[in-house]
């Protein structure tokens, strides 16, 4: 049996892993345009800021492939032709045969729909290649620990289109702009910080990231950048980029200011279109493959995981999942019914963690925006603040958003999910707790209800364990 | 504010000191250079004219180089442990155990030997236990000491140490205690990402410092029978002789000093601790069996490899945190780094009885 993957992410990688542990003599290629080896792309902004070098982020030792006997393919392919079964592959490269295809291609940055997006100096922050791209530009190059090897490997069947052709080199920017209040935009801003770059942070909205956090929570992480020197720029439009050689300003609805370098971090999209015209049924909205549970796409030769893959979620809608560990699950369904095997991927119910700048995150379940009758929050000062925000449906726990400490978000998914009470939740809140040794625990007064802040509450008996 | 977790980027690659750059190099040429002198300067090797270190010493009010040695040691300490917690202070676990470790190393391991100097004539290090320091339970040394100094090494060794091993870890002794591991976290800081977390390091590990653990308990027990039946034996007597002044220079002096610490600004802080302490050995072995282990959260590793890279000891963190598997390595001592700077809250270090599953329910 012959398997292809298009993409050595780790949707691919964990397929593959899948096929081999069951099927030692089966030829498993990987196709990858982005890089030699599989890396953690979560992991870019270290190697930015030098705290990670590109070996760093190599989560298996570099033998894998010839110990795992994968073949690799270092370039980017052009299509499928789904009739003959194979991949067509750019540069005049020969067609790659398969009987069972996998496409693991990710994401790509969603470009600025503005005039100058395409300004060299504007850039975001997704491939190794945009990784390299703002390593040259703050800080000259690669760390001491050197570049990702064969860098160039892919060009002869690459070209501009592709998010993994590198970007041109611009120099040390006076002053930087993110575009974008989410995550990865907050990423680039801490690289940016750490690089001692001026930045100013252009977000749409009122406030920062409210697709997760309220305006309180949003209000403290935006303090905290301010207090890193960060301009916020919130509730601006984005007009356009301006310049001539290099970006040189940016216009919003807030008027002009000088820039010299800027991040657009509005999102990805589905790394599908090589596929256009292919055959393959796309999401129409979203770009993504179209699979049923069992990953496979409209060619039932063809599955489909990752970031590419447009799913069903827990509330019904199709839409990509854009996360590490859903890819990696993803990747094992796919990797199972490569096998030939009826594994079915069954989305269970939300959660993430990240890191606001130095402030610890965890969510789970529904948070989004929420009337205040139907939320719990607490806010702790003193020797650690956090804030604790528990959203009620009825009088059942359905989300958590928790800044400023750690949690272990599948017990928090547990209450979620055995739809337990405010009373009870708040009692065994503890079991969750995840801080490391010495932090003092959370201690929340009694007396907190559905819709009351803490600062209402008169009775300070304290609640759940010491 | 955060009282766990990394504050802030690091730049560690860019910085070429820390990066096996050149000026490495002349650091650790520096360390190596004075390590030789130190054990050295007196074993013929250098010309009377460059021995320096005992008058060195005495210049400064100190009785001999082993005290100069010391005082430089505590220098050394306390300068790391301010770049440390510059760096990396703001997490609880971290000041707690810094602070207690250079307490141990300038009260225990030098204020107290030179007190006991001026009364007794006789050094004695609180903190260093057997098989550390191999003669602390040789018979021979045992009996020049005051009583309860040697029932201390008895006690400290064989029994105090494997209770807290089982309880607590091997950390209670190698990153609160030691003086080795004080050094290596606090001066030896900088450099922690370069020792090598490859399976190749990790087999090397298991063999040599499994070697040096037979070693000690082997002279240990040659050593013994030695002081019973040595004065009947001369040859044996001769033998065990050279045998113990063999493995003090290689193990003391070449392992310990020369490789162990000249070596920090190119394979990392804890070469000695990691490779060749018998100490090191014996305690991983305990903590094999105890309590002591490292949490993972399920499904929330990003496989970004920070763990991995800022362990010490070369462990390879990502390889159990991407497999969600909670675990206990022998070679861990215990730092903490490793949850310090997971940037999505994956690892805990905790000391729970064995086979509790996670999250610990109270
Ligand atoms: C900066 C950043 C931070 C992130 N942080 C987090 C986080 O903290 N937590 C989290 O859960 N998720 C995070 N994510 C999202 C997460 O990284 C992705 O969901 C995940 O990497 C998707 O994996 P994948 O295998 O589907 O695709 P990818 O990792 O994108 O891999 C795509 C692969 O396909 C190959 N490829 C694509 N097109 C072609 C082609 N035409 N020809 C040949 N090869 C091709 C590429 O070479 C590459 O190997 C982050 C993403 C970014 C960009
Ligand atoms: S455990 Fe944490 S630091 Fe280690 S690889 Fe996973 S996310 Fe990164």
């Amino acid at each position: 049996m012959n398997i292809v993957i298009i993409g050595n992410g780790v949707a691919g990688i964990e397929a593959a892993r899948t096929v081999r542990r069951a099927q030692p003599a089966w030829s498993i290629t990987l196709v990858s345009e982005e890089s030699d080896h599989f890396i953690s792309r979560t992991a870019l902004m270290w190697v930015v800021s030098g705290q990670l070098s590109h070996r760093c982020i190599e989560p298996h030792e570099r033998d894998l492939y010839r110990r795992e006997g994968f073949t690799r393919v270092r370039a980017r392919a052009v299509g499928v032709d789904l009739a003959a079964r194979r991949v067509l592959l750019g540069g005049g490269l020969d067609p790659l045969p398969y009987d069972r295809l996998l496409v693991a291609s990710g994401s790509r940055p969603r470009p600025g729909p503005w005039p100058g997006s395409d300004l060299p100096g504007v850039g975001s922050l997704v491939t190794l290649q945009d990784c390299e791209w703002l390593e040259g530009a703050l800080h000259g190059g690669a760390s001491h620990a050197g570049r990702p090897p064969n860098p160039d490997a892919h060009h002869g069947s690459s070209g501009p289109t592709s998010p993994y052709w590198p970007k041109p080199a611009v120099g040390r920017p006076r002053q930087a702009a993110v575009v974008g209040g989410g995550l990865i935009g907050i990423e680039a801003v801490e690289v940016l910080v750490a690089a001692k770059v001026p930045v100013r942070f252009y977000i749409r909205e009122d406030w920062f990231w409210p697709m997760a956090l309220d305006a309180r929570e949003s209000a403290w992480i935006a303090e905290r950048m301010r207090e890193h020197g960060v301009e916020m720029r919130l509730g601006e439009e984005l007009v356009a980029f301006e310049g001539g050689e290099r970006l040189e300003g940016v216009r919003s609805s807030g008027g002009t200011e000088p820039a010299d370098l800027a991040v657009v971090a509005i999102g990805v999209q589905p790394n599908t279109e090589w596929l256009k015209g292919s055959g393959l049924e796309r999401d129409e909205r979203s770009g993504g493959l179209r699979v049923d549970e069992h990953l496979r796409t409209s060619d039932p030769h063809v599955f489909a995981a990752g970031d590419c893959a447009a799913v069903r979620w827990a509330d019904g809608s199709v839409r990509p999942e854009q996360l590490w560990y859903t890819a990696r699950d993803q990747g094992r369904v796919a990797g199972r019914n490569l096998l030939g095997e009826d594994a079915v991927y069954a989305r269970g119910p939300w959660y993430n963690s990240a890191k606001l700048m130095d402030i610890e995150y965890t969510t789970a379940g529904l948070v989004g925006d929420v009337p205040d009758e139907r939320t719990f929050f607490h806010e702790e000062t003193g020797a650690v603040h956090s804030t604790t925000r528990v959203v009620l449906s009825g009088d059942r726990v359905v989300g958590f958003n928790m800044l400023g400490r750690r949690w272990d978000h599948s017990v928090l998914v547990r209450f979620i999910e055995e739809e337990r009470s405010l009373d009870h939740v708040l009692d065994h809140l503890h079991e969750a707790a995840f801080d490391t040794e010495f932090v003092p625990p959370l201690v929340i007064p009694a007396g907190g209800t559905a819709g009351r802040r803490n600062d209402d509450n008169d009775d300070d008996r304290p609640r759940g364990r010491a | 504010m955060d009282r766990q977790g990394q504050n802030g980027l690091l730049s560690t690659f860019r910085e070429g000191w820390r990066s096996r750059q050149a000026s490495a190099w002349l650091i650790a040429g520096l360390l190596i250079g004075f390590y030789l002198w130190l054990y050295f300067e007196d074993r013929g090797w250098f010309p009377e004219s460059m021995k320096l270190m005992d008058p060195a010493a005495q210049a400064v009010g100190l009785r001999n180089r082993w005290f100069l040695y010391g005082f430089l040691y505590c220098l050394a300490m306390v300068g790391g442990a301010v770049y440390y917690l510059r760096r990396h202070g703001n997490s609880r676990y971290n000041q707690i155990r810094i602070a207690v470790n250079l307490l141990v190393q300038t009260l225990l391991a030098f204020t107290l030997p030179f007190v006991m100097y001026v009364f007794t004539n006789q050094d004695f290090y609180a903190s260093y236990l057997w098989p550390l320091k191999i003669e602390y339970l040789y018979p021979q040394t045992l009996e020049h000491y005051p009583v309860y100094i040697a029932i201390y090494c008895v006690l400290a060794a064989l029994v105090a140490t494997p209770i807290l091993a089982l309880t607590l870890g091997k950390r209670w002794y190698c990153s609160w205690v030691c003086g080795c591991g004080g050094l290596a976290n606090t001066f030896g800081d900088p450099w922690r990402h370069l020792t090598s977390s490859s399976t190749r390091s990790w087999r090397f590990e298991k063999v040599t410092v499994h070697t040096v653990l037979v070693l000690a308990v082997s002279l240990t027990v040659l050593v013994a029978v030695d002081f019973f039946w040595g004065a009947s034996l001369p040859r044996y007597h001769s033998v065990v002789g050279e045998l113990r002044s063999l493995y003090g220079l290689f193990v003391g002096a070449i392992l310990a000093g020369v490789v162990g610490v000249g070596l920090y600004p190119l394979f990392g802080p804890r070469v000695w601790c990691r490779n060749f302490c018998p100490m090191a050995a014996l305690l991983g072995l305990t903590q094999k069996l105890g309590r002591f282990r490292i949490a993972v959260k399920p499904d929330m590793c990003i496989s970004c490899g920070n763990c991995t890279t800022y362990c010490e000891m070369g462990i390879d963190v990502r390889a159990y945190a991407q497999e969600n598997e909670s675990f206990t390595r022998a070679a861990c001592v215990g730092c903490g780094m490793c949850a310090h700077v997971c940037p999505r809250g994956v690892l805990k270090l905790e000391n729970a009885p064995k086979g509790k599953s996670l999250p610990v329910v109270g």
